[in-house]
């Protein structure tokens, strides 16, 4: 894989500049992802396949998804800002239905698993909205219990 | 002359590479004979192996049709979106002839076939907690490929 393919898909990637942090990958998902999961693909798919948190209902909504990482201790905040001593995550949704997630790194930056393809850090949340992920519907922190 | 069946068709034998062969042997083909050359044997390859006779071969189908899948669907997250795309469907709607080929295919290269495979067999061998990991949730489906032979 190269930036290329990322860059067409993503295009406002290019004039913001990011970074490729990862080889290509399916061991897990963006959703695993921005939890910190690098093991595991998780999805509430019908098909009971994929792997989601038992005490949540495997139903592909924004409620479902943050009832999800409410399991880790993420709860709904406002802003995107980088809040020291918080970790954030971003849910997209595009025509009602959960596409992608995204986690904040100490630079205030963002990282991203795209699809099967590399994990990116990118500068804001917006470079990832489009006809693909759609836009960014909720945002969540957590307590890292280290503010720094 | 001999022939050769390839789906409903017949056709002869001597291919467009084996001409190509025999003009490069001659020594004679330049760069540009060369290109000339090269776009010669394709046309000769759609004339002799359209399109439609390409899928009647299921092999063909589904190597065909998985390439778009991966090229279409791998900056998705969303498992639905991989599963529901139209060409997957397709996989899909190929029926068991398409059970092997999806084995052989994650054999080799893991992805996300298990939607197909437990839509086609009604099965689903997939341990409880190796829901969600990938390489695991593989060798069930190739354990169980094996046991139903499938894979030899």
């Amino acid at each position: 894989m190269n930036g290329k393919i990322v860059e067409d898909l993503f295009p406002q990637l290019k004039v913001s500049g990011y970074s490729i942090t990862s080889p290509p990958t399916q061991e897990y998902n963006c959703i695993a992802w921005a939890a910190g999961d690098d093991e595991v693909c998780w999805w509430p798919d019908t098909m009971n396949i994929y792997y989601w948190p038992p005490q949540v209902q495997r139903v592909e909504t924004i409620e479902t998804f943050i009832m999800a990482y409410e399991t880790l201790g993420y709860v709904v905040c406002d802003t995107p800002e980088y809040e020291p001593g918080f970790e954030k995550i971003a849910i997209y949704e595009k025509d009602g239905k959960p596409t992608h997630a995204a986690r904040q790194l100490n630079s205030g930056h963002w990282t991203s698993k795209l699809g099967r393809l590399e994990d990116i850090e990118h500068p804001t949340l917006n470079t990832l909205a489009g006809s693909s992920y759609g836009s960014v519907a909720v945002l969540m922190k957590r307590a890292t219990g280290t503010p720094s | 002359m001999t022939y050769a069946n390839v789906g409903a068709l017949r056709v002869p034998k001597q291919s467009s590479k084996d001409l190509s062969a025999m003009l490069i042997d001659t020594g004679a083909m330049g760069g540009e004979s060369a290109l000339i050359q090269k776009e010669y044997e394709r046309s000769v390859d759609h004339y002799l192996f359209p399109f439609t006779t390409r899928w009647a071969n299921p092999i063909t189908k589904f190597l065909s049709l998985k390439k778009e899948w991966e090229d279409s669907t791998a900056h998705l997250s969303s498992i639905t979106e991989i599963a529901m795309h139209p060409v997957y469907q397709q996989i899909i709607g190929m029926g068991p002839i398409a059970i092997p080929l999806i084995l052989d295919e994650m054999s080799k290269n893991p992805n996300h076939w298990f939607w197909a495979l437990k839509a086609i067999s009604g099965e689903n061998p997939v341990l409880p907690e190796h829901r969600g990991r990938i390489k695991q949730m593989t060798e069930d489906w190739l354990q169980w490929g094996k046991k139903q032979g499938y894979i030899k």
